[in-house]
This record gives C-alpha cells, sequence and structure tokens, in this order.
C-alpha cells in the first residue's frame, strides 16, 4: 500500500475500466433526478442526523460521477479522497432505492474497482482500525 | 492442486475475509506473488493475475470477473467457503480452487483475533442463555447444562483453558436476576435433521415462487 500511495495513476488501467461500464453507468448518471428518494432506504444517511454525504445519490455522484466527468483523468489524491467515500460513508448493502432503477450499488462498486485498481482501498489492520472504517 | 492449470486468476474478495486480513486485495496479491515465486523455484512458470470484488457471494459485483474468467485454466478464491461456490457455480466449466480454510462465523476480538461465537444452528436460545451460545462454547454443545463437568474454577474439563459455556451462563443470569431461566429445559437440538437451508423474507416469496 506504500508503495501504492505513493505511485502515479495508471491513467489507461482507469480509463479502460470506465469504458467497459460506459454505458451503463453513463444511463444511470443521466437517468438521477436527485429527487432524494434514495436517501431515506440508507440506514447510514438516516443514522447520521440526514447528514447529506451520507446520501446514495451525493456519494456516486461525488466518485463515479466526477471520474466520468474528468474522463479518468485524476490523482492519486481524488482517489484517496473517494476511498472515504465508497468505503467509509457507504458499506454496499445494496438497500438503497431508486424509483427510475438507477443501480447505485452497482456505481459504488465500480469506483471502488477504479480505486482497487491503482491499489487504493483499505487497511483493515491496526492502520486501518485508527481510521475506523466500520 | 493447480497441477497443470495455466494461467490462474487469484480472485479476491473485498467482504469479510478482507476485513479478518484473510483474503482481501492485498492477501490476494501476497498469494498470486508467493505461487509465482514457488513456480519459479521449481523451474516452472505460472501465469497468474489477481483481481478483487467487492463479495463473492453476490451475482452483482460479477460483471468484471464475466469478461476475465474465459482468459484463465482455473479460479482461486480468497472468499470463505460460500463465496467458492459461489463462484464455482458461476463458472461451472472452470476449477475454482479455495484459497483459505474457512474455519466459523464469530466477531472481531481485536486487529487480528477473532473468535467463534455462532455456529448458526437455526436454534437460537441466546435470549434464555444471557447471550452465551451453548452450541457454539459449550464443548458438548449441550442445550441443557452444566454438565457434571465444569472444574471448581469455572473451566471446562476438556480443557482447563476453556470457560464452562455454562457456568458462564449461570454467573451472567445471576448478575441480570434472571437466574430461573436457567432451570427451564429446553428440547434438544435435532441434530440429525442438517439440510440446507434457505431464507426468504416474506414479501418476497410471491415474488420467487415459494
Amino acid at each position: 500500500m506504500a508503495a501504492a500511495q505513493q505511485a502515479t495513476v495508471d491513467t489507461g488501467k482507469v480509463k479502460d475500466l470506465l469504458a467497459a461500464h460506459r454505458a451503463e453507468m453513463k444511463r444511470y448518471l443521466s437517468h438521477c433526478m436527485h429527487c432524494t428518494l434514495c436517501a431515506e432506504s440508507c440506514f447510514l444517511f438516516m443514522a447520521r442526523d440526514k447528514d447529506p454525504r451520507y446520501m446514495p445519490s451525493y456519494k456516486v455522484l461525488n466518485s463515479l460521477g466526477v471520474l466520468y466527468r474528468r474522463r479518468g483523468r485524476v490523482e492519486r489524491s481524488f482517489l484517496e479522497k473517494i476511498k472515504k467515500i465508497v468505503w467509509r460513508n457507504c458499506v454496499l448493502c445494496r438497500r438503497c432505492y431508486c424509483p427510475v432503477g438507477v443501480d447505485i450499488p452497482r456505481m459504488i462498486a465500480l469506483a471502488r474497482a477504479v480505486c482497487r485498481s491503482q491499489g487504493v482501498y483499505p487497511d483493515f489492520d491496526e492502520q486501518g482500525h485508527q481510521e475506523s472504517w466500520l | 492442486m493447480l497441477g497443470q492449470l495455466n494461467p490462474v486468476l487469484v480472485l479476491g474478495c473485498g467482504g469479510c475475509t478482507s476485513i479478518c486480513l484473510a483474503g482481501g486485495q492485498r492477501e490476494a496479491e501476497q498469494l498470486a506473488a508467493d505461487l509465482r515465486e514457488d513456480y519459479g523455484n521449481r523451474g516452472g512458470q505460472l501465469e497468474v493475475n489477481t483481481y478483487t470484488i467487492e463479495r463473492q457471494c453476490n451475482a452483482d459485483f460479477f460483471a468484471d470477473i464475466d469478461r476475465l474468467a474465459g482468459d484463465y485454466q482455473a479460479i482461486v478464491s480468497t472468499a470463505c467457503g460460500a463465496g467458492v461456490q459461489f463462484v464455482a457455480e458461476r463458472y461451472p466449466r472452470l476449477p475454482v480452487l479455495p484459497a483459505l480454510n474457512t474455519d466459523f462465523v464469530g466477531f472481531d476480538k481485536d486487529v487480528g483475533w477473532y473468535e467463534e461465537n455462532c455456529r448458526t444452528c437455526g436454534d437460537c436460545v441466546l435470549g434464555e442463555t444471557g447471550g452465551i451460545c451453548p452450541v457454539t462454547r459449550c464443548a458438548k454443545s449441550l442445550f441443557n447444562g452444566p454438565c457434571g463437568g465444569t472444574r471448581a474454577d469455572g473451566t471446562c474439563e476438556v480443557d482447563p483453558d476453556i470457560p464452562c459455556a455454562w457456568f458462564e451462563i449461570h454467573k451472567r443470569l445471576r448478575e441480570q436476576g434472571r437466574l430461573e431461566l436457567i432451570t427451564r429445559v429446553r428440547p434438544a437440538r435435532e441434530w440429525q435433521n442438517q439440510i440446507r437451508r434457505t431464507v426468504i423474507q416474506e414479501p418476497y416469496r410471491e415474488r420467487y415462487g415459494k
């Protein structure tokens, strides 16, 4: 992990991953009507005083949405930032409900896959426990 | 177990085995490196790649593996026993090998320390036993205890390092002022009826025709 943190981002790899799911994900991203119905089905959002940072739509738009908007051209610091969104702020329980059928968990999983492709993922050892991932 | 199977995909799991420091991305990559080195030391060459998905027990996370699986002769899964079976069922023509030996369902005592606390027996008595599972923690899995093998210091006759589960249950119930529960006779568990279990929540029964 330490070596991976210092390495530059392999943009080609990120782009390949985004391209493999582009049609489906673009559809999902464009179909989000910002209705916020997904929010109330998220137990983290409800358990954290409805903090908007825990809204499923916020989580995908600020992780995968930005990855597509920047066409995969991101810095490692950005991946480290969205690591907190897609792991700490989402447990991928798959309970989030979208009335127009946007598959939010799949989008979070893809954002995680992009992070993983660059060696960015949570530690569950001593350091990870200090970060309180769960 | 791999024999002549080459190339191989080591499939990491981002779920429970990741948290247990046994089968996450880091461990999958370490296993792949070890396999490469082992084959190299024996004069061979194993083409081995890794990929980690968020969970190996749910079809929704397999899109990338569906694209990759055809490139390999075998998958080594670092998931629990359930995950390995899920992968094997999804790719029935591909040998799927377990990288781990799944021990138990338990909880985190501390970093890197896990303890078995539930056998998922389907006959839960925790409400009457002070939240201590006699099926898991009693050497005889007694539903009605203690037996005659409790030592004076409250340990089990099987091993002086193991606390007697029923001694602990007695202590806990006494603290809670619910000691009368220990005198309640619970029917013996029907151990012979061990069949594969399925749970479908009530609102979903119609959907699955069950």
